[in-house]
């Protein structure tokens, strides 16, 4: 079985967010700042683990949505767009994030009604096309003066005066843990839903799908919104957290990085995907001071290595292993009933 | 000449094949035919090299291909005419005809209707001349075994008829060693020596052509048993 | 009219560069139906050859002829040692071979750190025409680069070798079952479309920067020619070639060359969604 039973899950992913939450208690200066970036680019894998590892869509340019997100919030927060009173509300940071997110999600259904009307693409030239797609939006935000140009904008805004004190991490760290939990149960409770289905559906045999009455091109889309939107809100409070939206957040380099991190965590399951991206930002941080410019040398050996070898990712490997072991044990409780006991499976 | 024995093979978890024996002595056509669904594409495919076998074995001229790569069993003496003639449209009849190896002028004693064609491109050409240029690539090969997949699919009676002919006389002529699948009674007939029904993933009865032709009508006949729903 | 000669001609030049670059690109994609993402790297490695050349002391020709061997013995490594491992999950091919383009990237900085080298240019001078000069080296890489295209066209519509590739893309089973060895033909294959990618990178070499992020500049403009001009055909690639190519360069020179970039991709984008084929599908891959 490849995936996790619905007890697994919520175990695994209580011992994730309750060993995260004891982060500050170690540290609460330099390591929680870093959590909390970690946490917020575990959400961007999330985000790109429902897009590619359930409805099959290999998307190479995911960082321009991270992107979107954290440039609306830095130019709303910050008064770019100008002083009426509908920019001072907007200014707001509790009015801006959702806007944010909001038009991610639009750019989101824009690009992929473009891309999957019709016949649409799928496979390798999706990933080119969106591989370029970022490229091209890299190079244009990098050309607006307003928007920085090459520096970005500094001096964004944090979320609120709780989270103002520049020496004092802990409560947007909080703020952000808590919302990757709620993005996480809501992602696993989806897709151990008939949405979950469709979507492994449309990523196995559109076509019969189609045939069902599905519309192929409304499930893609709607995944690929859904799957914006949390990317946009990570890069959202991304900005908020760092001070300060870059260029590197929305192009080509970021989108192959968290390929990489949901690659080797573990494209199909949610927690894997998070996990991964924690999982190589920490060890960025301890070896590539280490081994220098060996780190991302190694980085891509592993990951070619994973995705030859261990194509289910190398966290989500022992994951499903465990799982299946523990499972072994009530082997007997569902064969008696097959129908209701697996339709919770994700 | 070509031998199954016991061949196992399926799609992922789906098996198909359940244990297919079957023996084609040399110089005969054995025709093989089921109804949709049965296994007849597959155990072709088993039978080039197509598709893993899980269990079985098989043999052509005695050697044990089990195994080998698609092209390898091609080398050894077996060429088939696929499902829907698969000529390689961009080619010319001649680029087509000698891909397998150089042409042999008989290939246009055979066949008369191509000789004013060498050049064209074989997209160009009709389903019936295609199906031509299909056999005669794979008879430019000089095979020991020749496999046919339903070559009367998709073709008019006439051109059906004119291609038993044809193959009538290569059979005659060179006393090939023939697997013919197919659906179409009077093809098989024409060609066949005798006739394996395959049904349920293995070779259900196996009849000489003529009790096939006798029985044609029969409601205890295999063609009713094995065809008919 | 004479003034815009040497824009044309600076097209003209990047066009055969990238034609040569893409031709390596679409073997492998009408072949296999795979995507190398470390493509871009096997032109780095042309173009690093006839820096480790020029730092031996050898002449450039030999270098650039060097260059094609060079690398396509290590594009035959990366087949026999990555590809074939994954050439049955396409999705997992792209990300494979980009995980072959960071540690090859990497080793390439390790070897010889991350700044630029300079090649020097092996013919210097310019050649005058009519009124105005243009540099000799480049009118050269143009011929040469014109008549490798060419030799490969040959080699593909008219020689039995050609024939046994063409085949192979068009229908690899039964290719199969004619006998052809298509894990031979696609493992050749494989090595001429790096060699191709090679030698233009070494052609290249001694007019622009060498650095470990030079391959991307050039990948993906090569994939987007491929899928404009369309995967299936020769026509196909030299359409795609010139139309993304030549317009990426004479926007470039005209405008900037971030708007020019910008536009190409667009457009490129807008055709691959709107003619999935390509502007001349022949009978290749699909998307």
């Amino acid at each position: 079985m490849n995936r996790l039973t619905p007890s697994f899950s919520a175990a695994t992913a209580a011992v994730v967010f309750v060993a995260l939450a004891l982060v500050p208690v170690l540290d609460s200066g330099y390591w929680t700042g870093q959590a909390t970036r970690y946490v917020l680019f575990g959400m961007f894998a999330m985000s790109l683990s429902l897009l590619w590892g359930r409805a099959g869509l290999l998307a190479f340019g995911h960082a321009v949505f991270f992107g979107i997100g954290g440039y609306g919030m830095a130019s709303l927060t910050m008064g770019l767009f100008g002083d009426g009173t509908v920019w001072a509300l907007l200014a707001r940071p509790w009015v801006a994030l959702p806007v944010s997110v909001a038009g991610a999600g639009l750019a989101a259904a824009a690009l992929g009604w473009f891309l999957f009307w019709g016949r649409g693409v799928s496979g390798a030239y999706l990933a080119i096309i969106t591989l370029s797609v970022a490229v091209i939006v890299e190079q244009a935000v990098r050309g607006v003066y307003a928007l920085g140009g090459d520096n970005g904008l500094v001096g964004v805004p944090a979320l609120g005066a709780w989270a103002a004190n520049p020496f004092d991490p802990v409560p947007m760290f909080y703020a952000v843990l808590v919302t990757a939990a709620v993005v996480y149960v809501g992602l696993d409770r989806l897709l151990r839903s008939r949405v979950g289905t469709l979507l492994t559906a449309v990523s196995a045999n559109p076509d019969r799908l189609g045939h069902f009455g599905y519309s192929v091109f409304a499930v893609r889309l709607g995944a690929f919104v859904l799957g914006a939107a949390i990317a946009g809100l990570a890069g959202a409070m991304f900005v908020a957290t760092d001070g300060f939206a870059s260029p590197s957040l929305i192009g080509f380099g970021l989108s192959a990085e968290v390929l990489i991190w949901v690659a080797l965590g573990g494209r199909s399951i949610v927690l894997a995907a998070f996990l991964g991206a924690v999982a190589v930002r920490l060890a960025e941080a301890f070896l590539s001071g280490l081994l220098g410019d060996f780190w991302l040398l190694a980085l891509g050996l592993v990951f070619m290595g994973s995705v030859v070898l261990l194509p289910q990712g190398l966290i989500a490997t022992p994951m499903l292993w465990l799982n299946n072991r523990l499972g072994q044990g009530s082997k007997s409780k569902s064969r008696a009933a097959p129908g209701p006991a697996n339709e919770g499976m994700v | 000449m070509l031998e199954f024995n016991d061949i196992q093979a399926g799609y992922g978890q789906m098996p198909v094949l359940r244990g297919v024996s079957l023996t084609i002595e040399k110089g005969t056509v054995l025709a093989l035919m089921g109804r949709n669904g049965m296994g007849k594409t597959t155990l072709c495919k088993a039978c080039n090299g197509l598709l893993e076998t899980t269990a079985g074995s098989m043999r052509v001229d005695g050697e044990d291909v089990t195994g080998m790569p698609a092209f390898k069993i091609a080398r050894r003496g077996l060429a088939t005419v696929p499902q829907g003639r698969d000529v390689f449209e961009d080619f010319t009849v001649d680029e087509n005809l000698c891909l397998g190896g150089p042409v042999p002028g008989a290939i246009y004693d055979w066949f008369p209707a191509l000789a004013p064609l060498r050049h064209r491109m074989a997209g160009t050409l009709s389903g019936g001349e295609q199906q031509m240029v299909a056999i005669g690539r794979a008879l430019a090969r000089k095979p020991k075994v020749l496999l046919l997949d339903e070559p009367s699919e998709g073709l008019q009676p006439s051109v059906i008829h004119e291609m038993g002919v044809v193959l009538r006389r290569v059979v005659d002529d060179v006393g090939l060693t023939i697997l013919l699948v197919e659906q179409h009674i009077e093809l098989v007939q024409a060609l066949a020596g005798s006739v394996a029904f395959l049904a349920n993933g293995v070779i259900a009865e196996q009849v000489p052509v003529a009790v096939l032709s006798d029985t044609l009508n029969d409601a205890e006949g295999p063609v009713h048993r094995h065809l008919c729903i | 009219m004479i003034e815009a000669l040497p824009i044309f001609l600076d097209a003209l030049s990047f066009v055969l560069i990238l034609v040569l670059v893409a031709s390596g690109l679409v073997i492998v994609f009408g072949m296999m139906g795979i995507i190398n993402l470390a493509h871009g790297e096997l032109f780095l490695l042309g173009a690093y050859t006839v820096v480790v050349a020029q730092g031996l002391g050898a002449p450039f020709w030999l270098a650039a002829a060097l260059a094609p061997l060079v690398v396509g013995l290590a594009g035959l490594a990366i087949e026999l040692l990555l590809v074939r491992f994954v050439v049955h999950r396409p999705l997992d091919t792209i990300l494979a071979t980009w995980g072959l383009s960071i540690a090859i990237k990497q080793i390439v900085v390790l070897a010889f750190g991350p700044g630029s080298h300079s090649v020097a240019v092996p013919i210097d001078g310019a050649i005058s025409v009519g009124g105005f000069t243009y540099p000799a080296y480049r009118i050269v890489l143009m011929v040469v680069a014109t008549a490798v295209i060419a030799g490969a066209g040959y080699v593909l519509v008219r020689t039995r070798m050609g024939l046994l590739a063409r085949a192979v893309i068009a229908r690899p089973d039964t290719s199969a079952n004619l006998g052809i060895n298509t894990g031979r033909v696609t493992q050749v294959s494989f090595a001429v479309g790096a060699g191709l990618a090679g030698l233009a990178g070494a052609l290249v070499a001694p007019l622009i920067s060498v650095d470990p992020q030079m391959g991307l500049g050039f990948l993906v403009p090569a994939f987007l020619a491929i899928l404009v001009g369309g995967a299936g055909s020769m026509t196909g690639l030299v359409a795609g070639g010139s139309l993304v190519g030549g317009l990426d360069s004479l926007l470039g020179g005209w405008v900037s060359p971030v708007l020019a970039q910008i536009t190409v991709f667009v457009l490129a984008i807008l055709v691959i969604r709107l003619r999935p084929g390509g502007l001349f599908p022949g009978r290749g891959r699909r998307p």
